[in-house]
């Protein structure tokens, strides 16, 4: 066998590009189904709405929606996070119904987002 | 345009490679000072079964305590001090106390109590504390480290009884606790519930739960490409995809996909099928380092793979990360880390920690 | 003395038809302008936009307009302007582009650009006549036209820039 590994450090400062959001969608009416590429849409126009067409150029992922849950993780780039979230929070109506989001986390980790010990229910 | 509406708060990756064999390797060391673990997730990847060391190790884990409505100052007695704190492997945290607004409460293994409050409690209590590292120009957060191994704060003395003395009449800090004790025999633990036994108190086990996954793209990892330069992924893609297979999402490469362009990173390959084991609930540090070596002696026999990974996420709202190192929450309190065991029983340990949070050791 | 910083963006309302700038008002391009910057920047652009927006003033012989926003914004207003493509006025739609000439931190040192660069431009254009005689026209049209109202200042600049030719 080869010798083994020389101990090697690295640090990365801010080294990930992206932010990671998790959300859960709030309808009002219970009984609406929406899919991924609806909700995506629906977050784009929440930005539209803010930001309107140059602010909300950018880029972002809805990288799972669970549509009988209404939950979704979306990833972002950095810069552009402080503008998605704010997006979200301002989002009040989906097809002129009205809706909520609850951002749930936010990392810069995709994988902090698998293990969130405030969901931690003991009861 | 809006500059002001990019900035984003800072965030620490440190990624350590060494093995096994090496002899002044600190894994150990870096399991051992992350004192409060939330959750565990191994991934095998062409992994059928759960392999039975596996399953004993995770069988094996330590049983933890949820304490109702304990008072701070039964940490502190004397007699709790004596038997349980002196002998070390106590782990206590405060439940659902969330460290960015309410007063939270931990007691490290090393017999330091630490109670990071608020501002207005911290007035009342007075004791001898800092401020947070990571207020906001008005410091809003205190804490109070009281080192019970030290011999100015003995039972019977002064600095002892003063303590007694805020935390009993000045202020009654109270909370949940959930608590643990390691014990090789094993009888530690009746001793912890006759202490308490008029609290309200539960004895729980982690849980656990195996998953199976099925025809996943993995990324090919290469022992010495730490860095990601050709052979393997870099770390911060590595993690990605790893948080991308723990919470099921597809990787199928759709790059022009509307929904998401989320892909596999390069050089990657097939693997027919997964195993995902997770345990949640307070984790001993002590436990992980058996679970480690268990899965050390997973490359005994000849496998398919040559890698496999080790997910430990700690409390976000813990007050210390790893070792005495202040921690806060600010948007996520992420503190967490992976190992990635190779063949030759080369590691990759990857440390990654948010915002308000110092460097991980 | 603190005081609120602006800018002031110098325009020139670019019409096909020079008619039609008769029919412009301030009000009109302030309401094309604040959809403009709503439309590109939505409402938190146009919000930042409209704390202390005003058209200043707006010439409708030679379609200069000046706009006046905050300083630390100014750029949102700027980036917004070349989406214009008309203004509505009095019920009528007339086609134009806005042209940023300057932006400056007071409304005096957008005059001075102004002047300079109007005489520029009469340099320029000079350049196209063809004959002496023209020349001597367009300097005597030049002269005749000072309003009376105009500082003596000012009017002397004109005339010598004229003269130098």
């Amino acid at each position: 066998m080869s010798q083994p590994a020389l101990y090697e450090r690295l640090v990365f400062k801010n080294a990930s590009v992206y932010h990671y959001l998790k959300i859960y969608l709030i309808l009002d009416n219970d009984d609406r189904k929406i899919n991924a590429v609806y909700f995506k849409q629906m977050i784009i126009s929440a930005l539209r709405d803010l930001y309107g067409e140059i602010g909300a150029a950018f880029p972002f992922d809805v990288l799972k929606f669970e549509e009988d849950t209404l939950t979704a993780v979306l990833r972002v780039y950095n810069s552009g996070l402080v503008k998605l979230w704010t997006a979200l929070t301002l989002l009040g109506s989906y097809q002129s119904e009205p809706c909520a989001v609850h951002v749930t986390q936010v990392s810069p980790f995709l994988l902090a987002l698998s293990g969130n010990s405030r969901e931690l229910e003991l009861d | 345009m809006f500059t002001n509406l990019e900035k984003c708060p800072r965030n620490l990756l440190v990624c350590e490679k060494s093995s096994l064999l090496n002899d002044k390797s600190r894994h150990a060391t870096h399991v051992a000072k992350h004192f409060f673990n939330y959750k565990v997730s191994v991934l095998i990847p062409e992994c059928g079964i759960t392999p039975s060391g596996l399953k004993s190790v995770f069988n094996s884990f330590s049983k933890y305590y949820l304490l109702r409505n304990l008072p701070v100052y039964k940490l502190l007695e004397e007699e709790f001090l004596e038997k349980v704190v002196k002998k070390g492997s106590l782990y206590a945290l405060s439940y659902k106390t969330r460290i960015d607004q309410d007063n939270t409460f931990a007691l490290l293994p090393s017999g330091q109590v630490i109670l990071s409050v608020d501002k207005d409690t911290y007035e009342e209590l007075g004791l001898e504390g800092k401020a947070s590292q990571y207020n906001h120009r008005q410091p809003m957060r205190y804490v109070v480290t009281l080192d019970m191994t030290d011999k100015s704060l003995a039972p019977g003395g002064k600095r002892y009884k003063r303590v007694m003395w805020a935390l009993q009449e000045k202020v009654q800090l109270t909370s949940d606790f959930l608590m643990a004790r390691y014990s090789i025999g094993g009888n530690g633990e009746d001793l912890l519930q006759s202490i308490f036994s008029q609290y309200s108190c539960r004895e729980l086990r982690p849980s656990m739960s195996t998953q199976s996954l099925r025809d996943l793209l993995c990324p090919s990892l290469d022992p010495t490409d730490l860095h990601g330069d050709s052979r393997s992924c870099d770390p911060l893609q590595f993690l990605e995809w790893l948080g991308a297979v723990t919470m099921d999402m597809s990787c199928n490469n759709e790059a022009s996909s509307f929904v998401s362009t989320y892909c596999c990173p390069e050089p990657q390959s097939s693997a027919s099928q997964a195993l995902l084991c997770t345990a949640v609930g307070l984790l001993l540090p002590e436990d992980i380092h058996s679970l480690l070596e268990e899965l050390r002696r997973y490359f005994d026999e000849p496998r398919f793979t040559s890698w496999l990974s080790v997910t430990v996420h700690g409390f976000a709202d813990s007050p210390v990360s790893w070792g005495a190192t202040e921690h806060g929450f600010h948007k996520g309190g992420e503190n967490f880390y992976t190992f990635v065991l190779f063949k030759n029983q080369d590691y990759w340990l990857h440390m990654a920690t948010g915002t308000n949070d110092g460097c991980p050791p | 003395m603190v005081r609120y910083k602006s800018r002031y963006l110098l325009c020139e309302l670019c019409v096909s038809d020079q008619s039609s700038l008769q029919l412009l008002d301030e009000r009109a391009v302030f309401a094309a302008v604040r959809g403009a910057v709503s439309s590109a920047h939505g409402d938190y652009g146009s919000a930042l936009c409209s704390a202390s927006f005003a058209v200043k003033y707006l010439n409708a012989h030679t379609g200069v307009v000046f706009l006046r926003c905050r300083k630390s914004h100014y750029r949102v207003l700027w980036s917004a302007l070349p989406f214009i493509t008309s203004v509505e006025s009095r019920g009528q739609r007339v086609p134009c582009f806005f042209n940023c000439l300057h932006i400056g931190g007071t409304i005096r040192t957008c005059q001075k650009f102004l002047i300079r660069y109007n005489t520029q431009q009469l340099h320029r254009m000079l350049r196209l006549c063809h004959s002496e005689a023209e020349r001597l026209e367009v300097r005597k049209a030049v002269l005749s036209c000072s309003l009376k109202s105009l500082e003596k200042e000012e009017e002397a600049e004109d005339g010598y820039g004229d003269e130098e030719v």
